[in-house]
């Protein structure tokens, strides 16, 4: 194998055999080396959390990620390919170019895809909570474990867990901060978040007359993974009911739950 | 915690009913491991190989798993070389599949070859002018590379992506899965072709000798064809299994007529130049080495059948199923044309490594007969029971049919 082994000798079979071997092996260790490498650099820069959420990201269907524009009707069919960076978006820029000048006050809340909204506070501090739809469909039996005040939440990375029985759902941080306080089940779930460094971007949340679209995408998405002999149990008096999974026998709150809160 | 490391949205049998089922492949696991240690322990007198007949069902059945494997590597060469996207819908399951063929397949060598503590006999001092060096070379960096694409699979699991850094490494580890699939895809190319040319360099055996384009003769090329051909169809196959099985569509059906038609592609080219090779073979070859190509066949009936079975019912009517494509939008023809794919895979691997041996190559020597002893079956059973082991425990645990979840949810 090596010319100072026993037998080795230098001639055309011995120099290309062993020459495509060592190619062949040096390949494979530089692949997984690099893998390596770059995994150990996202941690170093601490950009694993955005990596984990492309990974993520991947792996959820179609569905689950329409473009904010398609869903504002602005465009027809388009799935967003960016982990819902829409500054990373080349359409979504364009889309603003051609918007300019048409921006309105700002909104009181916005909402990120997993389904938190963000309310920006006087104080350059935000609120963040679960939106109506998805505390309806994570429903009143199960418990949150919110972060420790002084802890990092990281934009797309974990907020906080539901819990129910053994199962557990994230909720997606909609912006990255450190968590100043948070409030329990009677306060309705939510954490004050202050910004690491500079304000808040919350360019990628969406805001105004996406919502509601959205919102109707993302019932017609839960009355996917509901059995059709229980849609009717799902609304009371024309409202949605409180704990969409114990109206429905079979349906696993795990799967739902993480489905909705775009958790693969 | 059995239900928590299942993956999320996929319904899998109770964990009783599960280990009811792993039950008789463990039994078989513990028989085969018997018989592998008595082999290794009292030498190869436990089987009825013998100097004249060295290559025994060991030898075949490896090369016939091998070939089968080859999915995993053809798949991921049309996946992520040829941007064959649908072929994400079976992916993982090629991986796996080939994973437990290769690594299989080194198990029952080890055992063949015996005295695997030495092993490293064959890197450190190899014969570079010699086909098997090539196929052991190859073997062992394609099984290196198997275990790497395996990985990512494993770490996608439910409970362990929730490990920042298994999700993070999972992620940049598939980032870079194509230059894996090209390596897998060249070395695949060689020790598929090796193989195939151990048989066709032995001058001394006329009836699978064949003339060389270079230094490869022509049954380098056949096997490398064939194991192409016969790879998407044992995916087909096994995904089509798996379904039946577990009682879940897995993939779309255009997924399996994809595969069909890529393996009725291929089956085309191999049945034709398996054609012309054998012509040849009648022609030229044979009567250049002072032997009639009928003496083979006098008095053997079954090797003529095994022929024509190879050519035409393995070969050319899977092909035509395949190609036609009102055939191939009903399933059972598929799995029909599949099946038969697989079997010429098996025929083709059995006439090249038992006729060959079993045929006389002095003039006062007769035809020999073997039959493996029921250790070597043993042997061979265990990887059978370490493989429907392996892919049980990596179906249910894993997301190996990335459809599978969108299809449940309609």
């Amino acid at each position: 194998m090596f010319p100072w082994v026993y037998g080795f000798e230098w001639n055309a079979g011995t120099v290309i055999f062993l020459g495509l071997f060592f190619t062949v092996v040096i390949v494979i260790l530089t692949t997984v080396t690099v893998a390596v490498v770059r995994s150990l650099r996202a941690f170093a820069q601490r950009k694993h959390h955005a990596v984990g959420w492309e990974a993520q990201f991947e792996d959820l269907g179609r569905e689950a990620r329409p473009c904010r524009h398609q869903l504002a009707g602005e465009t027809d069919q388009r799935y967003c390919r960016h982990g819902f960076e829409c500054k990373d978006c080349d359409f979504h820029r364009k889309m603003l170019d051609v918007a300019e000048g048409e921006a309105g006050d700002a909104p009181d809340r916005y909402f990120h895809r997993g389904h938190a909204w963000v309310r920006p506070e006087t104080d350059g501090t935000v609120t963040i909570g679960i939106d109506d739809f998805g505390a309806k469909v994570v429903g009143p039996r199960a418990r949150a474990k919110l972060p420790r005040i002084g802890r990092r939440i990281h934009e797309n990375g974990t907020g906080w867990r539901f819990l129910l029985g053994d199962d557990s759902v994230r909720v997606l941080a909609p912006v990255t901060g450190e968590v100043v306080a948070h409030g329990g089940r009677d306060e309705g779930w939510y954490l004050r978040v202050k910004p690491l460094d500079g304000p808040f971007d919350l360019g990628h949340l969406l805001q105004g007359p996406e919502v509601r679209p959205w919102m109707e995408h993302e019932m017609a998405r839960l009355l996917r993974l509901i059995p059709k002999d229980c849609h009717s149990d799902l609304t009371r008096d024309g409202r949605m009911v409180d704990d969409v999974t114990a109206h429905c026998s079979g349906l696993d709150w795990d799967v739902v739950c993480a489905e909705i809160l775009l958790e693969p | 915690m059995d239900r928590s490391i299942i993956p999320r949205g996929l319904e899998r049998a109770p964990l009783g009913k599960f280990l009811l089922w792993l039950l008789p492949w463990v039994l078989l696991l513990g028989f085969g491991l018997y018989s592998a240690y008595l082999c290794l322990r009292y030498g190869l007198h436990q089987t009825n190989m013998d100097n004249r007949f060295a290559f025994g069902a060991w030898i075949f059945l490896d090369l016939t798993v091998i070939a089968l494997g080859a999915g995993a590597f053809f798949t991921g060469f049309l996946l992520y070389i040829l941007k064959r996207r649908e072929l994400k819908a079976v992916i993982n399951s090629a991986v796996v599949i080939g994973f437990i063929c290769y690594s299989g397949a080194v198990v029952v060598l080890m055992v063949d070859v015996g005295q695997p503590l030495r092993a490293w006999f064959t890197f450190w001092h190899p014969n570079v002018h010699s086909m098997l060096t090539e196929v052991t070379f190859c073997i062992t960096c394609y099984l290196t590379v198997l275990a790497i694409e395996y990985l990512p699979i494993l770490l996608k699991n439910r409970k362990l992506r929730q490990i920042p850094a298994f999700l993070v490494f999972e992620f940049n580890l598939h980032k870079v899965m194509y230059v894996l699939a090209g390596v897998g895809t060249f070395l695949s190319f060689f020790h598929q072709g090796s193989l195939g040319g151990l048989y066709g360099v032995l001058n001394g055996r006329p009836f699978v000798f064949r003339e060389a384009f270079g230094i490869w003769p022509t049954t380098f090329f056949l096997f490398i064809i064939s194991a192409a051909a016969a790879g998407p169809s044992f995916m087909l196959l096994t995904t089509w299994i798996a379904s039946k099985v577990s009682g879940k569509r897995l993939v779309t059906h255009y997924v399996y007529e994809s595969l069909g038609r890529i393996s009725g592609y291929i089956l085309s080219g191999y049945v034709l130049l398996k054609t012309a090779d054998t012509l040849f073979w009648i022609r030229d070859t044979a009567p250049s080495l002072g032997v009639h190509p009928a003496s083979f066949f006098a008095n053997q009936p079954g090797y003529t059948a095994l022929h024509l079975l190879e050519v035409a019912l393995f070969g050319f009517l899977p092909m035509a199923i395949f190609l036609t494509k009102r055939l191939r939008a009903r399933l059972g023809w598929l799995v029909t044309a599949a099946t038969l794919t697989c079997l010429g895979i098996v025929v083709n691997r059995y006439v090249l490594t038992i006729q060959t041996l079993a045929l006389p190559t002095l003039p006062f020597a007769e035809v020999l007969s073997y039959v493996p002893s029921w250790q070597e079956t043993g042997t061979f059973l265990m990887v059978i029971a370490y493989g429907m082991l392996v892919y049980s425990i990596s179906f249910r645990y894993s997301n190996l049919f990335p459809q599978e979840r969108e299809l449940r949810q309609g």
